[in-house]
């Protein structure tokens, strides 16, 4: 299969930038990466990326293509270059470029490290033992610890393009690793550092972290479920944490947003004062509502009731965030996530497994070249249904004849 | 100027880096990638420790399946050091915050594993190796406030020998170019295996043999290179691995009838039988015609999607990703691929090698705890128990010994000078031409099964290759700055040098053993001539060989079935 693609050039001793394009053969099912490899070996030596393992775990490959971040080992090629298109490819964004397709990745494990990436154990080191924990609440950090570090979510980080500082989306997620950690000791510490100037309340919820993770780690998430248990902790004299506090309070009592009162709540009455000639300003436009008397929706008890019933269920911290779509379910093969029937048994499917002896067999000469001789071999059926062996599972998901529905979403876990 | 030096930032070389540090020296680590970039990470399965978690178990009886399955020349004392310490070694990990999966009682769930005589597979879904390599270099960083540095994007590749002792290792910087010379009283190889020698194999591209072709080349033997593990189920046409996970959480093997095939081959251990003996399953099935483009089917469909997603879905998003194929619905086609080197560079129950102040541990090195064919499971276990053992002896050693001579900076200049004559050479074949055809003939002629024929044609092979590289090859990237095709092209001359050592050694061992299996005129094992393990040494002539007796303690060789 012939592809071309475009590649930002970079050198870094003259300082020189070029788009250049190239063409190479590669395999129908080959990958973004080997396409890079074909570039190298064939064409031009000196192309620099990183890669290593080239099956999405070492998080070597982060590069960007037609302007967003993608592992390279991920990316088929064909989808990419379907119809003759001609993607571009570049380093990644937000970090400095050092040679080619290689981004200096020093300032994000700065960050990384920032956060302290490390459990503060609150049990003593008695190690004749490991820890007892329930797996439901190790499942509270599963996302986050599938992060392999590759930096696509801080490449599309817009906080970050706008505020270098900012710890951004790997980091916080790796500090939710440890504050959601049922064996972590120093959770409020964590908070309190991480609620800090250009920390987490710095995130804009663009949500292209989410978007932009090969791994499903949805690190914007992490964030919201930092948020939450900062506020659970009392950790809130940020702006953007009283922000959000007036917006409960407003929803709880009103229903309503009342905007007037949400910027002395959140800014503070000083910093308020100096905004009064900016909401004149919008008064006669009608975004200034007066605060007396109250306006409360005709449905208030609605928003009532969801308060009380998050309090009721103790889901005011990371419990209460409601996740994102699992990336696993974005690549379900064969679905679009909208529905649709598939039976692993059914019809076009690969046949029904048998034990020898037990089931169908075509081969007369297995039995010579095997030299093993079960008795009774039956004739070769495409359709023979043989029974299926006892699942070794505990679970009787798979066996025939029971439909597998649709899959979306199902990873999901609250 | 440190103490200790590791060189590789895998499982082992992180946990020797922390040992070390903890036991007072001052360390270094040297690795041409970032730390949890190393292939450890893409270790899924799990790792086994007798902790009896799910059913009873000892580490006697992890210490016996071992010797068996290493088809008994694994030396048996070191698998008894493996089996008694892994249990301690897993609960610290967990106290280090390793997100292991955990059973209905909240402790660390364990699963069945191939020739394991119970369930003693701790595991992380099917992302062991990911979560150990995470949490690893947690702690590195850790230590990295209290004075540990990491010399990461380093490509070290050669050692500094002076007056018989390791006191340095000479580096390609990656990032800014230059040949650095970085001093220490002793030295820790973790750069893990050379499965690049295969064209179809589970490894990174960085798996390329470094440490051994280093240790080789400085006068290091190697011990039972011969011994490759070709893993049973690697996807076609990738070669990316599916976990053993898969079959021990329940996963059918198929021919293309849709058989379970290793009833004929293991009857009681099925699918679950050592891996050396599925691969073999698998190569006949696929030679006699019953196979699919080259594979046999790996089939969960009967697992049910729930047990999928939750147990193994890092290997779905594998297959979806790279075959086009959804577990739930469909089997994955697989074949074996070159997965694993059981041989490696010869170290004593502590890491210690031949020469002074030089250590290896992790799958550059051959204790031996696997032989001549490793369970899985095992080798991450090994990474961390021998891992932390060589990086204790290293600084023992380290924080005794004299300081180097300062011979250093010659042999530095020495291999900026050969350096340079590679960056400068004009004339010859760009390097990948040789690496494939390498890795297509190793597949060809020096796979799962061996034959003398095919062995004498790939000796020859060598040669031809060996001519070629050395008569000179084009590196096109002059620049200093992460010139990766002048550290492919270095690369490329370590794998030679292990094929080399392990034709040799493969040709001269004339019996089957574990996964060196000669069907067509030794195919029974001959514990009377070969129950020794070979020893490769680097002469200017080429690999030498000679033998070592196996450690035995309380195991007698036994006929081998599952």
């Amino acid at each position: 299969m012939n592809v071309g693609l475009k590649i930002w050039r970079y050198n870094a001793s003259t300082g020189d930038r070029a788009l250049r394009e190239y063409e190479v053969d590669v395999s129908d099912e080959a990958t973004l990466l080997d396409t890079l490899d074909a570039v190298k070996d064939r064409v031009d030596g000196s192309l620099a990326y990183r890669k290593s393992c080239r099956m999405m775990i070492c998080g070597s490959c982060g590069m960007r293509v037609d302007g967003g971040a993608v592992l390279a080992c991920k990316v088929r090629i064909a989808d990419i270059t379907a119809g003759g298109r001609v993607p571009v490819v570049s380093a990644m964004g937000n970090l400095p470029i050092v040679k080619d397709l290689v981004v200096d990745m020093d300032p994000f494990w700065a960050k990384m490290r920032a956060v302290q990436p490390y459990l503060t154990p609150r049990y003593d080191q008695a190690l004749e033992r490991e820890n007892v924990v329930p797996q439901q609440q190790m499942d509270v950090i599963h996302k986050e610890s599938l992060c392999i570090n590759c930096g696509c979510c801080v490449s599309e980080c817009n906080s970050m393009e706008s505020d270098p500082d900012f710890l951004g989306p790997a980091a916080l997620a790796k500090g939710f690793r440890f504050v959601g950690d049922p064996r972590e000791g120093a959770v409020p510490e964590r908070l309190d550092r991480y609620s800090a100037e250009h920390g987490l309340w710095d995130c804009t919820r663009c949500y292209f972290c989410n978007e932009r993770c090969p791994k499903g780690v949805d690190p914007r998430d992490a964030i919201a479920k930092l948020g939450a248990e900062a506020m659970r902790h009392g950790i809130d004299s940020d702006m953007a944490a009283k922000h959000a506090k007036w917006f409960v309070v407003s929803a709880k009592t009103t229903g309503w947003l009342r905007e007037t009162e949400l910027v002395p709540k959140t800014q503070g009455v000083v910093k308020a004062i100096k905004e009064i000639k900016f909401a004149m300003s919008l008064l006669p436009k009608g975004k200034v509502p007066s605060p007396f008397p109250p306006h409360v929706a005709a449905e208030v008890h609605e928003s009532r009731e969801l308060y009380d019933l998050v309090k009721q269920q103790d889901r005011g911290g990371a419990l209460g965030i409601v996740q994102g779509e699992k990336a696993l379910s974005r690549i379900e093969h064969g679905h679009d996530g909208s529905g649709g029937e598939r039976h692993p048994y059914g019809e076009g499917s690969f046949a029904t497994p048998y034990l020898p002896g037990q089931g169908p067999e075509d081969d007369p000469n297995v039995v010579a070249l095997l030299e093993t001789a079960p008795s009774a071999r039956t004739a070769v059926s495409d359709t023979a249904a043989a029974p299926l062996l006892p699942a070794v599972s505990d679970t009787a998901d798979g066996n025939a004849g029971t439909p597998v529905s649709d899959t979306s979403g199902e990873d999901t876990k609250a | 100027m440190h103490d200790v030096l590791v060189v590789g930032a895998g499982c082992a070389g992180m946990r020797a880096a922390i040992e070390a540090h903890d036991s007072g020296a001052c360390v270094a680590v040297i690795s041409k990638l970032h730390p949890t970039r190393s292939h450890s990470g893409a270790a899924e399965g799990g790792i086994n420790a007798a902790l009896g978690n799910s059913a009873e178990d000892s580490p006697e009886t992890h210490a016996f399946d071992t010797v068996k399955g290493s088809d008994y020349l694994g030396d048996q004392d070191a698998i008894e050091i493996l089996t008694a310490e892994a249990p301690g070694d897993i609960y610290q990990l967990e106290h280090w915050g390793c997100v292991f999966s955990r059973n209905a009682e909240g402790r660390l769930a364990q699963r069945p594993f191939g020739a394991a005589g119970s369930p003693r597979t701790v595991y992380a879904a099917d992302i062991t190796g990911h979560v150990l390599i995470q949490v690893l270099y947690e702690q590195l960083q850790r230590r990295m406030d209290g004075g540990l540095e990491v010399l990461e994007e380093y490509f070290a590749f050669r050692l500094v020998i002076e007056d018989g002792r390791c006191t340095g290792v000479i580096c390609w910087d990656l990032l800014n170019g230059g040949v650095k010379l970085v001093t220490g009283r002793a030295v820790i190889l973790a750069t893990g295996g050379v499965g690049r020698l295969y064209r179809a194999t589970t490894n990174a591209y960085a798996c390329t043999g470094d440490g051994m072709a280093m240790a080789l080349r400085a006068g290091v033997p190697l011990k039972d290179i011969e011994f490759m593990q070709f893993h049973p189920t690697t996807m076609y046409p990738s070669g990316i691995l599916i976990t053993e996970g898969c079959r021990g959480e329940g996963g059918y093997l198929l021919n293309k009838d849709g058989e379970r095939f290793m009833q004929h081959y293991a009857p009681n251990a099925l699918e679950l039988a050592s891996r050396d003996v599925v691969s073999r399953s698998e190569t006949t099935e696929i030679e006699a015609g019953r196979g699919i483009n080259g594979s046999v089917l790996l089939d969960l469909r009967h697992l049910g999607a729930e047990k999928i997603r939750t147990k193994l879905p890092g290997s779905r998003e594998l297959a979806m990703t790279y075959a086009s194929v959804d577990p739930i619905y469909e089997p994955i086609p697989v074949r074996p691929g070159a997965h694993y080197h059981m041989g490696g560079v010869e170290t004593d129950n502590w890491g210690a090698t031949g020469v002074e102040g030089l250590y290896a541990s992790g799958e550059v090195a051959c204790v031996s705890v696997h032989g001549a064919n490793r369970l899985g499971g095992n080798s991450l276990m090994e990474t961390i128990t021998f891992g932390r053992r060589s990086g204790k002896a290293a600084a023992e050693y380290a924080q005794g010994a004299p300081s180097p001579n300062g011979h250093g900076e010659a042999a530095r200049a020495d291999a900026e000078t050969w350096v340079r004559s590679l960056l400068d050479n004009t004339e010859g074949e760009r390097p990948w031409q040789i690496r494939d055809e390498l890795g297509q003939t190793m597949l060809e002629n020096f796979g799962v099964f061996r034959y003398a024929d095919k062995m004498d044609r790939q000796l020859g092979v060598l040669t031809g290759l060996r001519e070629r590289y050395e008569r000179g090859i084009v590196i096109e990237d002059k620049g200093e700055v992460f010139n990766s095709d002048l550290t492919q092209a270095i690369e490329l001359g370590y794998l030679l040098d292990i094929a080399d050592c392990m034709l040799q050694a493969g040709i001269a061992r004339r019996e089957s053993r574990g996964a060196h299996s000669r069907p067509g005129d030794y195919p029974d094992r001959d514990d009377e001539q070969f129950l020794k393990h070979s020893i490769s040494t680097w002469s200017d002539e080429g690999p030498v060989l000679s033998n070592r007796d196996v450690r035995m303690t309380k195991w007698e060789p036994m006929e081998r079935t599952y």
